[in-house]
């Protein structure tokens, strides 16, 4: 025990609730879009959302280490526009999270936006009120447990990365060492005792995260 | 509000529709004057709903016209097509549309000028939700639902008011209820109103006019008497002669024509005497006895 240290687990949940409310920010616009757009290229959109969901986060990682690298595209324009470093930093794993938990966020809004009756939203303009009215007034409010639900799946989801930091965050206390990281790299060292710690606390924390979820779910029957 | 003059409503449109027989255009044309209650009625996938969703705005046709008042709220050919949120028009749904996580004063509120509005109190006074005014609507009956549903479209101050099929999932008694109390709130609005039903009974006797769609065709237009009268018998062609529609609640109400004279015994328990009420006799409830 004498190797175990906060600073993993604290990083952990800086990371994953950054994450998560950037997340609010982009999944929710983007979820009430795919929900009733008739775009024609709308599957595309859907099945680069999904990718997360079926790559290994190898993949992800590798294509995020080539982008945000110095000499790769997006890492040049960064570094030159904004002094902006993304690999082995803490804003990198915030970005690549984000991509990495978005369909845990937009899959459950989405589908409840999508499960509300139609006339909801057409009682409601038939009522002179604005698409962005209805949304924040009418829709968002009743899909309540779909919005929590996205909300701890992309907390969750992001406590539990691994591959996805390993690759293009590296293992840097206080900046990119996250207790998944720690975990692995205290086995590593044998040092069974503090990699227990690590693991146990993740445990009984997203059990208690996924349990509250449940709880206030079965509670929350609007119709 | 009932002195104000409603604008006429005027509506061109074609739209190709797949009904259960095939492909085949919607095609209307008509005119509603200022004020009235129109029935639309007809087979189910006749076009009602489409018909209603094209005045609203909800769905566009493939050409058409739209006028109400001075003001053009569609013409395909100059693309003009005026949102649904700018058009002045109230709409009660199938199932009420009521905002769950709204309370029925919240409801009603939503589609008001401002949360101040005088018109919220006075229309949950109208149709005596006072008391519910703080309930969620999941905890509401259905024929309770359909009333707020009624007065938040009217809360809206609409020139249409559009109702699909708003009582169609009641009971009897509780249809017959609120068809009762659309008729007063039409007549104290007298907001430009089209009622689609099934019952064409139920809109004989409330409309002023019927308008009946068929395959997207309209193969009626004009006063419930006229459009039933075609398939009447006998019998039901005498009472539709003596039909009154409205007179003042007597002890008894005689409605006479050259023909024949009905008494209608009245229940004075129900109602007070001097009241301003529509009264019909259903024809298909009647039988010719033999002298």
């Amino acid at each position: 025990m004498t190797d175990f240290d906060w600073q993993p687990l604290l990083l952990t949940f800086r990371l994953a609730t950054t994450t998560t409310l950037l997340l609010l920010l982009v999944g929710i616009p983007l979820a009430g879009w795919l929900a009733f757009t008739r775009f024609r290229f709308k599957p595309v959109i859907e099945a680069v959302i999904s990718l997360p969901l079926v790559l290994p986060p190898s993949v992800l990682g590798f294509y995020f280490l080539l982008a945000f690298s110095p000499t790769g595209f997006l890492g040049e324009q960064l570094l030159a526009w904004f002094d902006l470093r993304l690999l082995f930093t803490f804003e990198g794993l915030v970005v690549a999270s984000i991509f990495y938990s978005l369909p845990f966020m937009v899959h459950p809004v989405q589908a409840g936006l999508e499960n509300l009756p139609a006339s909801l939203r057409e009682a409601s303009y038939t009522l002179g009120k604005s698409r962005r009215e209805t949304f924040f007034r009418v829709l968002l409010p009743n899909i309540k447990p779909s919005l929590l639900t996205g909300l701890v799946l992309s907390f969750a989801h992001t406590i539990g990365e691994f591959g996805l930091v390993l690759m293009i965050g590296g293992n840097l206390p206080g900046q990119t060492r996250v207790a998944s990281v720690a975990i692995y790299d205290e086995v590593e060292l044998l040092h069974y005792g503090a990699a227990n710690a690590y693991a146990l606390l993740l445990l009984v924390i997203s059990f208690g995260i996924l349990l509250t979820v449940y709880a206030i779910n079965k509670r929350w029957v609007i119709f | 509000m009932g002195d104000i003059l409603m604008p006429m409503l005027h509506l061109r449109a074609r739209m190709n529709l797949l009904f259960a027989s095939g492909p085949a255009p919607l095609e209307v044309d008509f005119k509603l004057t200022a004020g009235s209650l129109t029935g639309l009625c007809g087979p189910s996938g006749s076009g009602k709903t489409t018909l209603l969703r094209i005045l609203a705005g909800l769905t566009v046709p493939d050409s058409g016209m739209m006028r109400v008042g001075d003001r053009i709220w569609l013409d395909t050919a100059q693309k003009i097509q005026v949102p649904t949120q700018q058009r002045k028009v109230g709409m009660v749904f199938q199932d009420a549309a009521l905002f769950p996580n709204m309370t029925v004063r919240q409801n009603v509120e939503f589609a008001a000028e401002s949360r101040r509005d005088s018109l919220v109190d006075e229309l949950l006074a109208l149709v005596d939700l006072e008391n519910l005014a703080d309930r969620k609507p999941a905890t509401l009956s259905g024929g309770q639902r359909q009333r707020v549903a009624l007065i938040r479209a009217l809360a809206r101050r609409p020139e249409v008011l559009l109702l699909d099929e708003p009582f169609s999932a009641l009971d009897y008694e509780t249809r017959e209820q609120l068809l009762g109390e659309l008729v007063r709130l039409h007549r104290q609005f007298g907001t430009t109103t089209v009622l689609v039903s099934h019952h064409q009974e139920e809109i004989q006797r409330v409309a002023d006019n019927i308008l009946e769609l068929k395959q997207g065709k309209v193969t009626n237009f004009g006063s419930p008497y006229t459009a039933e009268k075609e398939s009447l018998n006998p019998v039901t062609g005498i009472v539709n002669e003596v039909n009154v529609r409205e007179t003042t609640t007597q002890l008894q109400i005689r409605l006479t024509s050259p023909i024949i004279t009905v008494n209608v015994p009245s229940d004075t328990k129900e109602w007070h005497i001097g009241e301003a009420i529509a009264v019909s006799i259903d024809p298909q409830t009647l039988t010719r006895k033999a002298d």
